[in-house]
């Protein structure tokens, strides 16, 4: 008769790591190499925003040497310089067309994300294509007509404009990102919902909304900073009431001449709104850039 | 083909409070269609992987054909792997899923065409070979996961799980198409499942585990005669074995109001163990005017060759009790008389659960 | 048991199929909002833009407008300068892309395995993505490339380089690097979203069935990124085609127009030049051949997004 001799109490042991030399080891050691690559790769990588934050706290004769300076006294005046030279309005403008663009954006794309994403049909498809291709159009070709027709119709450098356009602009990507993130809501739910006796408005709003709403903060954050960061028509269609941060940014060079430093301390501030969301966000970032795919 | 032997084999994943697999120790034979089974995390699957080298040996070491696997990777051990969700290749087609092993041996193409062809043959996969795993059903793909394992001729097969994702009827139909295979090919095959008639009908020996430590490795009929536990003797055998609290006395064993009487050699191998825990399978109870225990039914199952019969101790209405019985059962509420059959009685410690007495 | 009267036949059917329509209507309801705005914002200014480029007509000579046919398109294809700007928009494009997507791949290998601090260094990477593109191009200009001040240099410098003007001499190349800083996180990101999407299990088969490392990145992984990697070129190369805030930044298109791409061409002329018919041409050719080459990429995500949605 086998049996196998069987210890009476079940020895528990717990090992530190150290003390093994095993294969688990020789992994841990490899992780050891990955991880100095990665940090490498990482910080030259970021190495430019780094130098941009670096140089934006020097005096321009520290910023202007032969042989960049690492260690130096920093000074908040460049700062002061930039905040005191009408910065403000810009931020505010910018703030306006993207909140509200973006809010816009959202009302209009969620519904119709999820008619798209209900029962795949031949003009789904269709639909679609049409959203995508809008986006392959180049601006420049629609640039002259919109630019006379904001002219004829008083609308230049007004705010609303850029909202219009900046809403269109993500309209399509809003579109597609919501669709894919609806189309992950299992299909029982709405059936469930439906023998719960819920109508299809309460079923959207209390049961599936809650569901997708990392994915329309993923949407609202990607439509945040394409609108934020938006050059092309803000240039074009602002000039003083209207303009956004960009077109500071690039005026803030002209009127001063190129001094790095100041240059900086304004790209930065430029640039951190975004850079943070994105940041904090950084979750909802990468599913919205891979379109829900990563988790 | 070739022997496999645990030999103390640990696995601790890092933190745990626990190993994994905890000192296993298995002397597989040559060609011998092992099953290690049990419930979930018991470490069944981890020890079918510290074989396969997806998981690390920790402790101890693993031998294939003599040789030690320690710190040997997976591509380099001759071990053909069924997952449990077929891992199949997805962008490949079955002819090349198949062939791909040989590709990476550096077989050449013609050779690696006759062998899938024969494999396919054998699993009935022929006409599929172009064919990719997307369109392809949970049967079939789980042949092709087969037919990826066979025509390595590896020395052993693991598998794990590979039948708990198909449905009832294929599942019992593919299990004897395996077992055939196996006793074809004479691979020593390791496999594992949480499904205890899979392993009492598809091994030769079976490793029952629980919590990371082997409870007993014996031929099926063993596990069910000669539980080495109350664990085995409750995981081995559907329905389970009847167990009842009962103490030992000079002259037979007390269950309740009634003193049982099995032989004095049982007996006199238990001795010393006063607290007991008294086993017997519903086989071996039967309804009978003359018998022993006062059974009241709950519910009774008709399976039409068969029924069972479940309810409790009169004196006992916590207990369990199963009795199989034929067609002319009694009814639920009935209290009935039950006698046993002594010569079938398993006594196993109170406290430690292993088996006394024999 | 009651019995049930049969319904009549005429009334049934007609009852059914109204109701198809109203619930034909409702599901089409949500979307039209969306698409209408679009319709009227995207579509409108591209059939005034084709009306425009059949007139001759300059924004400082309003009395000088009036219709030339297809005068404008004939100037667009004899414009030497017009074959120069779309060759530097093909190469800008098909260049950083490229880079990009390989640089992306390598980034995203380097990511999937575990390291300490894993999560910074990936903050760290997608950073590039979320800079403005305008201070992104100043950046680059001013304090990384400058002559005399700039951090490149400065590093290669022990190599012999000196105040080497990389925008004057590589005005194309500079801002092709640039895009490709930007650029690289997203195509990253997508990705390393394939390469966590890849089932573990089939992973450790290939493992199981003799492959090393690099074989079973060769046979699983690269087929496996496929649609993700065709899915990245396609979104790149849209926004790639049309970016003008680096051009306008860093080199104004020169010098000359040897760093110029066709959007920022066609603005010159809009804009600076004030010739509204030969700019509307232009575009129109642009978006012309811009459909024909995006009718093949669409075919392409096409058939990689509904793969994805079967495998998932």
């Amino acid at each position: 008769m086998a049996s196998a001799d069987v210890t009476a109490v079940p020895a528990t042991r717990t090992v530190e790591p150290e003390q093994y030399t095993g294969p688990r080891a020789k992994r841990r050691n490899n992780s050891l190499t990955w991880g100095i690559v990665g940090w490498v790769v990482g910080i030259v990588f970021f190495f430019p925003v780094l130098w941009m934050v670096l140089t934006s706290f020097k005096t321009e004769a520290e910023a202007y040497t032969n042989t960049p300076h690492i260690v130096f006294s920093p000074t908040l005046s460049q700062y002061k310089a930039v905040f005191s030279s009408g910065l403000w309005p810009y931020v505010a403008n910018s703030a306006f067309a993207t909140i509200v663009s973006t809010i816009l954006v959202l009302l209009l794309a969620t519904p119709c994300a999820f008619a798209l994403s209900l029962r795949p049909v031949k003009k789904t498809r269709d639909v679609m294509f049409f959203f995508i291709s809008t986006k392959m159009l180049p601006v420049v070709a629609a640039i002259i007509p919109i630019y006379i027709a904001a002219r004829d119709l008083h609308l230049l450098d007004n705010i609303f404009t850029l909202v219009i356009l900046y809403t269109a602009m993500n309209l399509p990507i809003a579109v597609w990102m919501m669709r894919s993130f609806f189309l992950e809501v299992p299909g029982e739910l709405l059936e469930a919902a439906e023998m719960d006796g819920a109508p299809l408005r309460r079923t959207v709003v209390e049961v599936i909304l809650p569901i997708v709403a990392p994915g329309l903060a993923a949407t609202a954050l990607i439509c945040s900073i394409f609108s934020w960061n938006e050059f092309f028509f803000a240039v074009n269609l602002t000039a003083t009431q209207a303009a956004t941060v960009p077109v500071f940014l690039v005026g803030f060079i002209s009127s001063e001449g190129l001094y790095f430093a100041q240059l900086c301390a304004a790209a930065t501030v430029a640039t951190l709104p975004v850079v943070l969301a994105g940041w904090i966000a950084q979750r909802q970032l990468v599913r919205g850039l891979s379109f829900g795919a990563i988790k | 083909m070739a022997e496999v032997t645990y030999d103390s084999a640990t696995c601790i994943y890092p933190g745990a409070e626990r190993p994994a697999v905890n000192a296993l120790n298995l002397p597989i034979e040559d060609g011998e269609f092992v099953v290690m089974v049990g419930p979930s995390g018991c470490g069944k699957t981890t020890a079918l992987r510290m074989l396969a080298g997806l998981e690390e040996i920790d402790d101890g070491s693993i031998r294939i054909d003599g040789k030690d696997m320690v710190g040997v990777p997976s591509r380099d051990r001759d071990i053909a792997m069924v997952f449990q969700n077929y891992a199949l290749y997805p962008s490949k087609t079955v002819g090349e899923n198949m062939g791909f092993a040989l590709k990476m041996q550096g077989v050449d193409s013609g050779e690696r065409a006759r062998r899938v062809r024969e494999a396919a043959k054998l699993l009935d996969l022929e006409e599929f070979l172009d064919r990719k795993p997307r369109n392809l059903s949970g049967g079939q793909r789980q042949r092709v996961a087969m037919g990826r394992a066979i025509v390595r001729e590896p020395k052993v097969f693991c598998m794990d799980e590979p039948l708990s994702n198909l449905d009832a009827q294929l599942r019992v139909s593919t299990r004897t198409q395996i077992a055939e295979l196996q006793r074809r090919l004479h691979v020593t095959t390791v496999y594992v499942t949480h499904d205890q008639v899979e392993a009492m009908t598809m091994g030769d020996r079976v490793a029952v585990m629980r919590l990371g430590q082997l409870q007993q490795f014996a031929s099926p009929t063993d596990l069910y005669d000669h539980p080495a536990n109350e664990f085995v003797a409750s995981f081995i055998g559907s329905p389970s074995m009847n167990r009842f609290d009962g103490t030992l006395e000079s002259d037979g064993v007390r269950v309740g109001q009634v003193l049982l009487r099995p032989s004095n050699r049982l007996l006199q191998g238990a001795s010393g163990h006063d607290k007991l825990v008294v086993g017997i399978r519903p086989e071996h109870v039967s309804v009978s005017v003359s018998g022993d225990l006062t059974v009241k039914v709950a519910l009774v199952e008709d399976l039409g060759s068969d029924s069972y019969i479940y309810g409790s101790l009169a004196d006992e209405p916590d207990s369990s009790v199963i009795i199989r019985s034929g067609r002319d059962h009694p009814r639920p509420g009935e209290v009935i008389k039950v006698a046993v059959d002594t010569s079938h009685l398993h006594l196993f410690d109170a406290g430690s659960g292993e088996r006394v007495g024999d | 048991m009651t019995a049930i009267a049969p319904p009549v036949a005429g009334t049934h059917r007609v009852r059914a199929r109204s109701d198809e329509r109203r619930r034909g209507w409702v599901r089409r309801a949500p979307l039209l909002p969306a698409l209408v705005f679009t319709i009227i914002i995207t579509q409108l200014p591209f059939v005034v833009t084709l009306y425009y480029s059949l007139e001759s007509w300059s924004l400082v000579r309003p009395g000088s407008r009036h219709f030339v046919g297809f005068a404008n398109y004939a100037q667009v294809f004899q414009d030497s300068q017009f074959r120069t700007t779309a060759l530097n928009t093909v190469i800008m494009t098909v260049g950083t892309v490229f880079i990009a997507m390989v640089l992306g791949v390598l980034l995203a290998l380097l990511l999937d395995r575990k390291f300490l601090g894993r999560g910074v260094v990936r903050t760290l990477l997608i950073t590039p993505f979320l800079i403005m593109p305008v201070a992104a191009a100043l950046l680059w200009k001013t304090t990384l490339f400058d002559p005399t001040f700039g951090i490149v240099n400065f590093i290669f410098r022990p190599f012999g380089i000196g105040k080497f003007d990389w925008i004057g001499s590589f005005p194309l190349g500079s801002v092709m690097i640039e895009m490709i800083w930007q650029w690289t996180p997203f195509m990253m990101l997508l990705v390393l979203a394939g390469l966590q999407s890849q089932p573990k299990d089939t992973l450790e088969a290939a493992s199981c069935d003799g492959a090393r490392p690099f074989a079973i990145f060769r046979e699983l992984t690269l087929p496996h990124l496929r649609r993700y990697i065709e899915l990245g070129v396609v979104l790149g190369a849209i926004y790639v085609v049309n970016d003008f805030d680096a051009v306008y930044m860093m080199t104004q298109g020169g010098p000359g127009i040897s760093s110029a791409n066709l959007p920022f061409y066609i603005y010159q002329r809009a804009f600076l030049g004030f010739q509204v018919g030969q700019a509307a041409a232009m575009g129109v050719v642009v978006v012309v051949a811009t459909i024909i080459i995006a009718t093949f990429a669409l075919r392409l995500i096409f058939t990689s997004f509904s793969g994805t949605e079967q495998a998932a």
